[in-house]
């Protein structure tokens, strides 16, 4: 065999790859294994996945720097939350850059407020339920703490709310289409389409590269943090994950894929960290401090709401910002700064022993039965779903 | 089926707005319209490329094709069912 065939096989090989990898979207079952299973690597390796953590982090900064707060925050490269959503953004748009869909992508000005509005309630209401969709409902559920089922319910309710709005509001506010502007027009001389690649190259080799050096100066483990975050961008980008469309979806269209794939990664997630909690390889109670009922049920409800008026939850804005959505700017900013705010308030208040307290689902239910019931929970909330999609009973138009 | 062939009833810009007003703008202006009607959809969220189709296909319409503009969205075509 000639050398040189080796190397056109080689080409040839990587040339598909390339397709099946950036070109064609993931299938979304797929992305709810990986999901579930780079969420307990985060798990294992520092502690439980969380997104608004980080988002208050950068949002107090705000407040030290306006002399509201007086403490001085973490420093947001030091923060492990703050780091894995670094990661996930920067995973996002490596995807994006890949696939050469990046583009800066403006917004009809009511979205830009819908944005705002939807970040602030979204940061409300993570405050109340001690977490956002992610830390909230989908860690909290896998921690086997109650909590989780709590903000589920809300989060639901919220949704259905949420959507009752967009639909009055196609009734009664004429949208102005926004006027447009060219596609892909050579930049600086320069066709934008296929330097994409490239600056996606830069960016997987800028990680790599801070995660050596978070390794060189003692920090491995956010170096990590930022690493798993990158590669949840990227998955939550090639499949266009989105967990609230698991909440909208069976209210809009009827449409229960979504359902399926956070039904079946929950309990790849659950399982995964009862293996992990009941051998004691993790303190069990690591990650149960969600405020059952009240905090999380409220504060889902108010998430609820917006995450459907800002079209992403704590997770898809960042991969949404990845991809070059103005509004999902807009949404993070109001996030960061009311879940700073309201959390100072509830602390100030001393509201967190009325909203509830931190429950441990074997504690009720003991190990053996735990196990079952969670497992019975979700594969009934994927089967109403899946009747719901043709039977339409909660389709709301 | 040659979409540069298809007159449209009806068209829906959609342009600059993100998931999930597409769709919902879709689902709403299809019922408006009568049925074996051709509503056009013009669009730029990467995310409708699959949601538009995917749900375009059931309920009894059916989802023409769709077609990538050079100005940097995509076309849609959807006859009511």
């Amino acid at each position: 065999m000639q050398s040189g065939s080796f190397i056109a096989s080689v080409k040839e090989e990587a040339r598909k790859n390339y397709i099946a990898v950036f070109e064609q979207d993931w299938p979304s079952w797929l992305s709810g294994i990986f999901i579930a299973l780079l969420a307990l690597m985060i798990f294992l390796w520092d502690s439980p996945w969380g997104i608004a953590g980080g988002y208050k982090n950068w949002g107090n900064w705000v407040l030290y720097a306006l002399d509201i707060n007086s403490d001085k925050p973490f420093a947001p490269w030091l923060h492990p939350m703050s780091m894995s959503n670094v990661g996930i953004f920067a995973g996002a748009f490596f995807s994006a850059m890949m696939s050469r869909q990046f583009k800066i992508r403006q917004a009809p000005n009511l979205e830009y407020a819908k944005g705002i509005i939807g970040g602030i309630l979204m940061g409300t209401g993570a405050a109340f339920a001690g977490g956002c969709n992610v830390g909230g409902f989908f860690t909290a559920t896998g921690m086997l703490s109650m909590g989780g089922i709590a903000m589920m319910v809300g989060l639901g309710g919220g949704a259905w709310i949420g959507l009752k709005y967009l639909l009055w509001e196609l009734e009664h506010l004429p949208a102005k289409p926004l006027s447009q502007k060219g596609g892909s027009k050579p930049f600086l001389g320069t066709n934008w389409d296929r330097v994409q690649p490239y600056i996606g190259t830069g960016v997987l080799v800028a990680v790599i590269a801070a995660f050596y050096t978070y390794a060189g100066v003692d920090k491995a483990q956010i170096g990590g943090l930022l690493f798993l975050g990158f590669l949840i961008g990227l998955v939550m980008h090639r499949s266009r994950f989105c967990f609230v469309r698991a909440f909208r979806c069976p209210f809009m269209t009827g449409e229960a894929e979504m359902v399926k794939v956070v039904t079946m990664s929950l309990m790849i997630y659950g399982m995964g960290s009862a293996i992990i909690k009941w051998a004691w390889i993790k303190d069990p109670m690591t990650g149960v401090y969600h405020p059952f009922f009240l905090g999380s049920l409220a504060g889902g409800f108010i998430f609820g709401v917006g995450m459907i008026l800002a079209g992403g939850c704590a997770s898809s804005t960042l991969w949404r910002i990845g991809e070059g959505h103005l509004k999902l700017v807009m949404t993070m900013i109001g996030f960061a700064l009311s879940n700073a705010l309201t959390s100072k308030a509830i602390a100030a208040l001393q509201l967190s022993e009325k909203l509830g307290s931190a429950i441990f689902m074997p504690d009720v239910f003991t190990w053996g039965m735990t196990i079952p019931l969670f497992i019975i929970f979700f594969v009934l909330w994927a089967f109403i779903a899946i009747w719901n999609e043709d039977a339409e009973t909660f389709v709301i138009f | 089926m040659d979409l540069t062939t298809i007159t449209p009833d009806q068209t829906l810009d959609t342009r600059g707005l993100a998931c999930p007003m597409p769709l919902l703008k879709t689902k709403k202006t299809l019922k408006g319209m009568q049925s074996s009607q051709v509503l056009e959809v013009l669009g730029d969220d990467p995310g409708s490329k699959n949601d538009i189709p995917d749900w375009a296909g059931k309920k009894g319409n059916e989802f023409l094709g769709m077609a990538d503009d050079d100005q940097g969205y995509t076309r849609y075509f959807i006859k009511k069912g």
